[in-house]
């Protein structure tokens, strides 16, 4: 299907060709943020999409959890044959939990399923006999959320995100209720299934200033609709994204296992509850960069204070079973410490904080909840204990463990943590840093320069300054995040990937730069040219160079 | 508050919306945020854990609660939060009957997995009712034939109001301290003695059965 480039905007003059040659005019030994050791797990998600869509394979990762838990339950034998029962709780987080919860699921729905179902969605009740149909048209009751979904308001939101079944039945849509959009899901659906009729994959349409991309997952159509910058295989990231928001919930095993028994299944009763991560997830996508750039942000911070933030962790959590341990302020990462041999991906981590940012129940009390991280193990959870640190709920301490009885045990470890992180100021410390807002552009002193995003590869983990002056207005900031889509877009297209890409706008100049060590967007005035452009971002490497030790996590601390 | 400190284990089961943590809330921090906050942004995600110390006849007893999520995806787990629980409040919306059916799914389940465990029946937004009457959707006498036949105790409580939320744990914790002095009776044991097993009990959980 068409791909569909789009132009930042009408260019004054656009030199987007190819630059490569330029690149011997910079020095390419300064690697900000670079390091030997792996913090993350730093597999590239845009490659990988571009692979897997090419192989039609999208490869999951498993059995992580249940080697981990195989180890702990080894363990616990050769210590003593303690409680038996215990391994209820272990398998809870294994494959076999998910299916006593997925039967409990299907035994439940063809109880009442047809009596709460049907009076709420006719089109439910003749779909167990012919499954094959597609979801009735017919029903389309008349209420306010009807003519929201009719309205003008509607069609004109800028980016639409709808997930629907494999059978055309609603699951989420971004804008509206999702039930009051049968009809329109119905003929995505009809659209996807008749392309694959003739073994073939409905990937994006372009239709007017709209372009429409499709990913089916586990039967699951993911569909996106934008008609802003973003690129289809930007779009497709987001849809993944959405998808692994899914399994997170869910388990990649429950998700299967049930339309498997159950083609019709309705996802929206386990999900239920869960609507928030979704929303907050698409909203988070649109203001932070690093969702697009697969990689974290760590919060600025003197490497002294992280360090005690760290070894603080590491001494007073050193408890069996834990996988990973972090602390997170604003979306940002303060300190990780993780298990030896295994890595967090940063999609999981973007994961994790969406858990937070999108509740405000954690404020409240101590919690235990499960998660499951689609890059870690997408066939299983992890308990998650959460608890803020500060009476300002700013600073939340998350640990993530096998062992599902652990929850006491690291409030214990909460308590000895918080007690040591209050005497060595060091909360404080991220108070102030989170206060000061990150850093100013100007402080760069590099004359021009607007606004970056800087990636380094080898750590997954990106550093830009805060958004000032011109765009410190929603609509301004929306912009930037367009020319930022353009540009990514730009060097890694597929068809023609750049190293380098130098493009002056009608507002701005932009310069995109991309090597082995890391990924750099920058954003200037208009009048800046090639040369003073390419001048700057040297600069700028060097600034970065000489704050990375604040900016960035840089030696990877395990338990 | 770490459990290790709890003297009794509380569990709060229902279904999602029916004002479990709105309960919690109000006991423990006397507070109800109602409307000012949307439910979307404070529903529970697995559980959530707070304690407070309770005195009756001028002992103290630390009440550890355990503010499950309603949300049935989390149906599959719950048995970790109830195991062992002295006592469990089975909340249901005044307004809501299909909560009801829920708080009998729960009272099934804790009959089957956890025979000790003391069931407190909790009508919640009575406040509702009182200004509407009509809103009613569970009737008094069906509640209080429930709890007679699984012997335990019921309530009309008000997280808005404050009304009767207390009782419940203050009668929660008097139970606690009689089942103690029967031990003592019985095993003429000390004092502190059962309270240190019994609160032992919760993290080993000995004897549960799948
Ligand atoms: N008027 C009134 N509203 C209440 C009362 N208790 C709870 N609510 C409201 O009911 C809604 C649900 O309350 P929650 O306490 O969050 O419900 P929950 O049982 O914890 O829900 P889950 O966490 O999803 O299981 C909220 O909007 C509360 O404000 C009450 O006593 N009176
Ligand atoms: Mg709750």
């Amino acid at each position: 299907m068409a791909t569909d480039h789009r132009e930042a905007e009408q260019p004054v003059n656009t030199s987007d060709s190819d630059f490569q040659e330029d690149v011997e005019f910079v020095e390419t030994n300064c690697v900000p943020g670079k390091c030997n050791s792996a913090v993350f797990d730093t597999t590239d998600e845009l490659d990988d999409l571009t692979l897997n869509l090419a192989n039609g394979v999208i490869q999951n990762h498993r059995g992580t959890i249940t080697s981990l838990i195989r180890k702990r339950a080894k363990r616990s034998n050769t210590l003593k044959d303690e409680e038996a029962d215990q391994d209820l709780a272990n398998s809870i987080a294994s494959e076999e939990a998910n299916s006593i919860e997925q039967s409990e699921l299907s035994s439940e729905l063809s109880e009442d399923e047809n009596v709460k179902n049907g009076l709420e969605d006719l089109s439910l009740q003749d779909t167990e006999s012919v499954p094959e149909e597609s979801p009735s048209v017919t029903l389309i009751p008349s209420s306010s959320e009807t003519d929201y979904v009719n309205s003008l308001e509607w069609k004109q939101q800028k980016k639409h995100i709808f997930i629907l079944s494999e059978s055309g039945k609603p699951i989420y849509s971004r804008h509206g209720s999702e039930d009051k959009l049968v009809t329109v899901m119905g003929v995505m659906q009809a659209l996807v299934s008749f392309v694959q009729d003739d073994k073939d994959n409905l990937r994006s349409i372009v239709a007017g200033d709209h372009t429409f991309v499709f990913m089916n997952r586990d039967h699951l159509t993911f569909v996106g609709v934008t008609r802003g910058r973003e690129s289809t295989q930007q779009m497709l990231l987001q849809l993944t994204y959405m998808y692994n928001q899914v399994i997170s919930v869910l388990t990649h095993s429950t998700l299967v296992r049930t339309f498997k028994q159950h083609r019709n299944f309705d996802l929206r009763r386990p999900l239920s509850g869960a609507e928030k991560f979704f929303d907050n997830l698409l909203n988070l996508m649109d203001v932070e960069p690093g969702l697009l750039l697969t990689s974290v942000r760590c919060l600025p911070l003197d490497s002294s204070v992280r360090d005690i933030v760290s070894q603080t962790i590491v001494q007073h959590a050193k408890v069996k079973d834990l996988v990973f341990a972090l602390i997170i302020a604003q979306n940002q990462l303060v300190a990780l410490v993780r298990m030896k041999r295994y890595y967090l991906h940063p999609m999981d981590l973007h994961l994790i904080i969406n858990l937070i940012n999108a509740s405000e129940s954690f404020k409240a009390a101590e919690s235990w909840t499960p998660i499951c991280l689609p890059k870690f193990d997408a066939t299983g959870f992890l308990q998650a204990y959460v608890s803020y640190l500060d009476e300002e709920c700013q600073s939340c301490l998350l640990l993530l463990s096998v062992d599902i009885e652990a929850f006491y045990t690291l409030s214990e470890c909460r308590a000895k943590i918080k007690e040591r992180l209050d005497r060595y100021n060091a909360l404080t410390a991220i108070g102030n840093s989170l206060q000061r807002h990150s850093y100013s552009v100007q402080q760069c002193s590099i004359g021009d320069l607007r606004h970056f995003l800087y990636k380094a590869r080898s750590t997954a983990q990106y550093t830009s300054p805060e958004l000032g002056p011109p765009y410190n207005t929603p609509e301004q900031q929306d912009r930037l995040f367009g020319l930022y889509h353009f540009l990514h877009d730009k060097v890694h297209s597929v068809s023609r990937p750049l190293k380098l890409l130098y493009h002056v706008g009608k507002y701005e100049t932009l310069l995109g730069w991309v090597t082995q060590g890391f990924e750099l967007y920058a954003v200037f005035g208009p009048l800046v040219t090639k040369n003073v452009a390419i001048h700057a971002v040297n600069k700028l490497l060097r600034w970065i160079k000489r704050e990375e030790d604040r900016l960035f996590i840089l030696s990877s601390v395990t338990f | 508050m770490s459990g290790a400190k709890v003297d009794i284990k509380v569990v709060l089961l229902g279904k999602a919306y029916a004002g479990k943590t709105s309960l919690v809330e109000r006991y423990i921090h006397n507070r109800f945020s109602g409307d000012t906050v949307p439910y979307q942004n404070v529903i529970t995600i697995g559980a959530a854990f707070g304690a407070k110390t309770v005195s009756v006849d001028n002992k103290n007893v630390i009440i550890g609660i355990w503010d499950t999520a309603g949300s049935e995806r989390y149906e599959a787990m719950s048995r970790i939060y109830y195991r062992g629980a002295k006592a469990a409040i089975i909340c249901y919306d005044l307004s809501d009957r299909s909560s009801f059916d829920r708080a009998r799914f729960w009272i099934g389940e804790l009959q089957k997995h956890e025979e000790g465990c003391q069931i407190h029946l909790c009508g919640t937004k009575y406040d509702l009712i009182a200004e509407n009457p009509e809103l009613r959707k569970i009737e008094e006498r069906e509640t209080a034939a429930l709890a007679q036949d699984v012997r335990g105790k019921v309530y009309e409580t008000s997280s808005k109001s404050g009304k009767d939320v207390a009782l419940i744990f203050t009668n929660i914790a008097s139970d606690y301290l009689k089942s103690l002095k029967n031990t003592e009776v019985e095993d003429n044991k000390e004092y502190m003695v059962p309270l240190r097993d019994a609160s032992n009990k919760r993290f080993v959980c000995s004897g549960c059965k799948i």
